[in-house]
């Protein structure tokens, strides 16, 4: 067992991993409920850029910020609960991880919310580099120096994992080699145990976190390279990059990030549920050659998330079909845990606690997670829901029914020892944890059933036929946002010592508290008062965000506060307007709207800064502004109709702008770049 | 809902039921535990899970792998489209009218940022996709089967009017 100091700093670690991580659950949250929200409700719909930097910081946000962050700092607390103490170059470098993540999050909520960079978390290569006009290089750069920062976090961090598997000591190991000492951790005693000698066999815990520890330096590695080469692409040091192989390298990353959370969460399934079944893990050696497969085919299935890529004159395709039986082999880890984990429970004398309830029902969102992506990784399926709402439904499975609930669980159970307070409410827990689960189960059900109608992901406007579906899964947005509000409540009481101090039975599970008090009419309290703030922020925080988009035009509602201005100051006495009784146009807000509206994504304007060459140049066109007014609104040719996307005033803006910059003879840059200057 | 979309609806509904009750039964077990310790045994059966596990994955392996949408041809009977995406437009162009009943061969570039190509039937079904990415050329075979307005979407996230990048075409009865 490892001393009181070694015990001491691993706690602290843990605090500070999860407490950051916690405040980007909440933040990163009140997002999603934004996102779907929007998407519901007309009235409530935010401007389309807007809603996707929101996306792009809601999935940064909850699955790094929040789901890795949480994880990896679990981790350190059960490496130490296994008798792996976290220290000397281990501890430095958990220490940094912090640091760089918390740096990185900041940036991205930043250069996305504030910036406006909504090339959504994958940014896909060269998307970031073709903003139309909504957020410039600047953006672009400062938010691949962000991920950058997220990346070298996660680097760091598996330096210091591997630093501290490793430890000779704690491991027993005969050997000083460090290969032997790597293969022990990754399990291999209980294969070869002549060639990887120790005293004790290696803790299960250990095994998933080595994998995860060795793997995610191969995977984070080069697309620490790509985001380089965008951050210097940005500064117009190198030229473009090829998109192809920009793709291969984020999803080269993007597969094995997904197993940042799953492995270490699996630790601490292996290290939590034995004791809540007051038994040992059920598990044979056979779980070794699962995790063998694991390490090896965790940085080789990258491309099943390019199965609808087969340009032709690449080996695309053959990569996309060797890649789907490696995924295959993949599931067997999984497979394997959730047989040893259900057999440990089964007929145990296992204490049922939200704690114990919440990893329970997270082993079932594992499941659940697991059987729809055997779906997504045939290809003869995939071609059915790839980029569809179904896969949404599958990652929330994945990120919050089974990794969430298992964050919740682990709070709830490792909290009292953590801090050496006992948990505020448990029945406030048990509602968290109920109300998470099964409402998480329809709200995210009800995206597969989208997905399986085709409904397309990333889309900020769906197509009307899925409307219905939009607003039934609404109120289950709002309660599984409302039952997170129980969960921060409880922990702050409990980090306030209002449920007294800790007391653990001899399996080391906390007690319930033994205050006298009544806790019910305090906590309804709390809970009234703490929901009423967050509201009230949310509330604020929407305030905020109409105020802008009014202000700038950008919003896709119905005529905006700025027609009223246009309209006033044309003077006193009628409304002067243009042709038939149609809205003047204000040329300055029209720059705004040629901008949000992506014109320049199609047409060149020099006084926009646009180059786009799918329409007709705007430059010298010598357009009436009754034309301009008449193409954007019902469009013509690929030319979509903006009526209903852009309020009248907002179309009669934008053809002011264009009438007033596009003159017969247009000297390039004469005009100053607007869109680049909010 | 496509054909597949169907399939994977009762495998994935079966799938979730067996898992349900599975995942409910070891809830229940928990109230009448055992006095012996069985773990050895089942320990020693992970194995054989383990064997049943590889069989079932070989199985849906085998199954499915020999339908991947790659490297189809339309044959000589074929008609040709060339198809370009932007930011945020499709640009479909098809010499004669769309016919049923004979292979298309669509031809699909893009000028700027990743777009993909997915086509709706008239019933708003999804019924195939790809992925357009600059600088490289996208074939996808698809031979229709009923006349009608087919909508195109993008499905890959492509900027602020991603979900503006819509389009048309028609098929005429053979």
């Amino acid at each position: 067992m490892i001393d009181e100091r070694s015990l001491a700093i691993a706690r602290r670690l843990t605090i500070s991993y999860v407490v950051a991580s916690t405040a980007i659950l909440a933040a990163s949250g009140l997002l999603g409920v934004v996102l779907r929200w929007s998407q519901a409700v007309p009235q409530a719909r935010v401007g389309d850029n807007f809603w996707y930097a929101l996306m792009t910081a809601h999935g940064l946000g909850a699955f790094v910020g929040w789901a890795g962050f949480a994880v990896m700092g679990l981790a350190w607390w059960t490496l130490a609960g296994v008798g792996f103490p976290v220290r000397g170059f281990g501890l430095a470098m958990a220490r940094i991880t912090w640091w760089l993540m918390v740096l990185g999050v900041i940036g991205v909520i930043a250069t996305t919310v504030f910036m406006g960079f909504g090339a959504s978390w994958v940014f896909l290569y060269p998307l970031p580099f073709y903003g139309s006009g909504n957020w410039g290089d600047w953006a672009t750069g400062l938010f691949s120096f962000s991920v950058l920062l997220a990346g070298l976090a996660i680097v760091t961090w598996c330096f210091g994992i591997l630093h501290t598997v490793c430890n000779r000591e704690a491991l027993g190991s005969d050997s000083s080699s460090i290969g032997k000492r790597l293969g022990l951790a990754f399990g291999w005693g209980f294969l070869m145990p002549r060639t990887f000698a120790a005293k004790r066999p290696v803790p299960y815990p250990v095994i998933p976190l080595a994998v995860i520890g060795f793997d995610m330096i191969i995977a984070t590695l080069p697309l620490a390279g790509l985001l380089i080469w965008q951050i210097l692409q940005s500064m117009h040091v190198v030229g473009p990059a090829n998109a192809l192989l920009a793709k291969n390298i984020l999803w080269w990353f993007g597969h094995p990030v997904v197993y940042l959370l799953l492995f270490p969460a699996v630790a601490v399934y292996y290290w939590l549920i034995p004791r809540y079944a007051g038994r040992n893990l059920v598990a044979g050696h056979v779980i070794a050659i699962a995790w063998t497969i694991a390490v090896i085919a965790n940085v080789l299935v990258w491309a099943h998330h390019l199965y609808l890529d087969y340009p032709s004159g690449t080996p695309q395709a053959q990569i996309n079909t060797a890649m789907q039986p490696i995924t295959f082999a993949l599931v067997l880890p999984s497979a394997l845990s959730l047989y040893s984990l259900a057999f440990t429970i089964y007929r145990s004398r296992f204490r049922w606690t939200p704690a114990s309830a919440a990893l329970f029902f997270g082993l079932v969102g594992w499941l659940l997670a697991g059987l729809s992506g055997v779906i997504n990784a045939t290809i003869a399926l995939d071609v059915a829901v790839h980029n569809t709402l179904w896969i949404v439904g599958h990652f929330h499975h994945m990120a919050m029914l089974n990794i969430g609930l298992l964050i919740f669980g682990a709070v709830y159970a490792l909290l009292p020892e953590l801090c050496g307070k006992a948990l505020y409410s448990e029945k406030l827990a048990w509602i968290h944890v109920w109300t998470t689960f099964v409402v998480g189960m329809i709200f995210f059900g009800l995206w597969l059933v989208q997905g399986l109608d085709g409904a397309p992901r990333r889309w900020s406007v769906l197509p009307s036929d899925y409307d219905t579906l939009t607003r039934i899964s609404l109120p289950f947005v709002f309660l599984l946002a409302a039952a997170q509000a129980l969960f921060f409540w409880n922990v702050m009481q409990t980090l306030r010592g209002k449920g007294g101090v800790a007391t653990f039975d001899e399996r080391g599970i906390p007690e319930p508290t033994k205050s006298t008090k009544d806790w019910s009419v305090h906590t309804a309290e709390g809970a009234l008062m703490l929901v009423a703030v967050l509201l009230a922020m949310a509330f604020a925080v929407g305030g905020y965000l109409v105020g802008r988009e009014h202000g700038n035009a950008g919003g896709g509602g119905t005529t905006t506060a700025q027609s009223t201005t246009a309209q006033v100051s044309t003077g006193e006495g009628d409304v002067v307007t243009g042709e038939e009784g149609a809205v003047t146009g204000d040329a300055t807000a029209g720059a705004r709207v040629f901008a949000s509206a992506g014109c320049g994504g199609c047409h060149a304007l020099s006084a926009a800064g646009s180059t786009g060459s799918v329409g007709p140049s705007l430059d010298g066109a010598n357009l009436s502004e009754a034309l301009i007014k008449a193409r954007v609104t019902s469009g013509k040719g690929a030319m979509p109709p903006f009526d209903g996307q852009l309020s009248p005033q907002q179309i009669a803006d934008v053809a002011a702008y264009v009438r007033e910059s596009s003159p017969v003879v247009a000297p390039p840059g004469s005009a100053p770049t607007p869109g680049s200057d909010y | 809902m496509s054909h597949t979309a169907v399939i994977i609806t009762v495998a994935y509904s079966i799938a979730v039921a067996l898992g349900s009750a599975i995942s409910f039964a070891v809830f229940r077990s928990t109230a009448r535990p055992l006095e012996e310790d069985r773990s050895g045994t089942w320990s020693r059966r992970e194995t054989t899970w383990l064997v049943i596990m590889v069989v079932t994955l070989f199985a849906l392996l085998m199954g499915t792998i020999f339908y991947v949408p790659y490297g189809d041809t339309a044959g000589p009977r074929g008609q040709v489209v060339r198809v370009t995406g932007v930011q945020f437009a499709w640009a479909i162009d098809a010499p004669q009218p769309l016919v049923t009943g004979r292979p298309v061969a669509f031809f699909a570039r893009s000028r700027d940022v990743a777009h993909s190509f997915g086509v709706y039937n008239p019933e708003e079904t999804l019924i195939f996709q790809a992925q357009v990415v600059p600088d490289h050329e996208q074939k996808i075979v698809h031979t229709f089967t009923e006349p009608g307005v087919y909508t195109v979407r993008c499905l890959e996230f492509c900027g602020v009017g991603h979900h503006k990048m819509t389009s048309s075409f028609v098929v005429k009865p053979a």
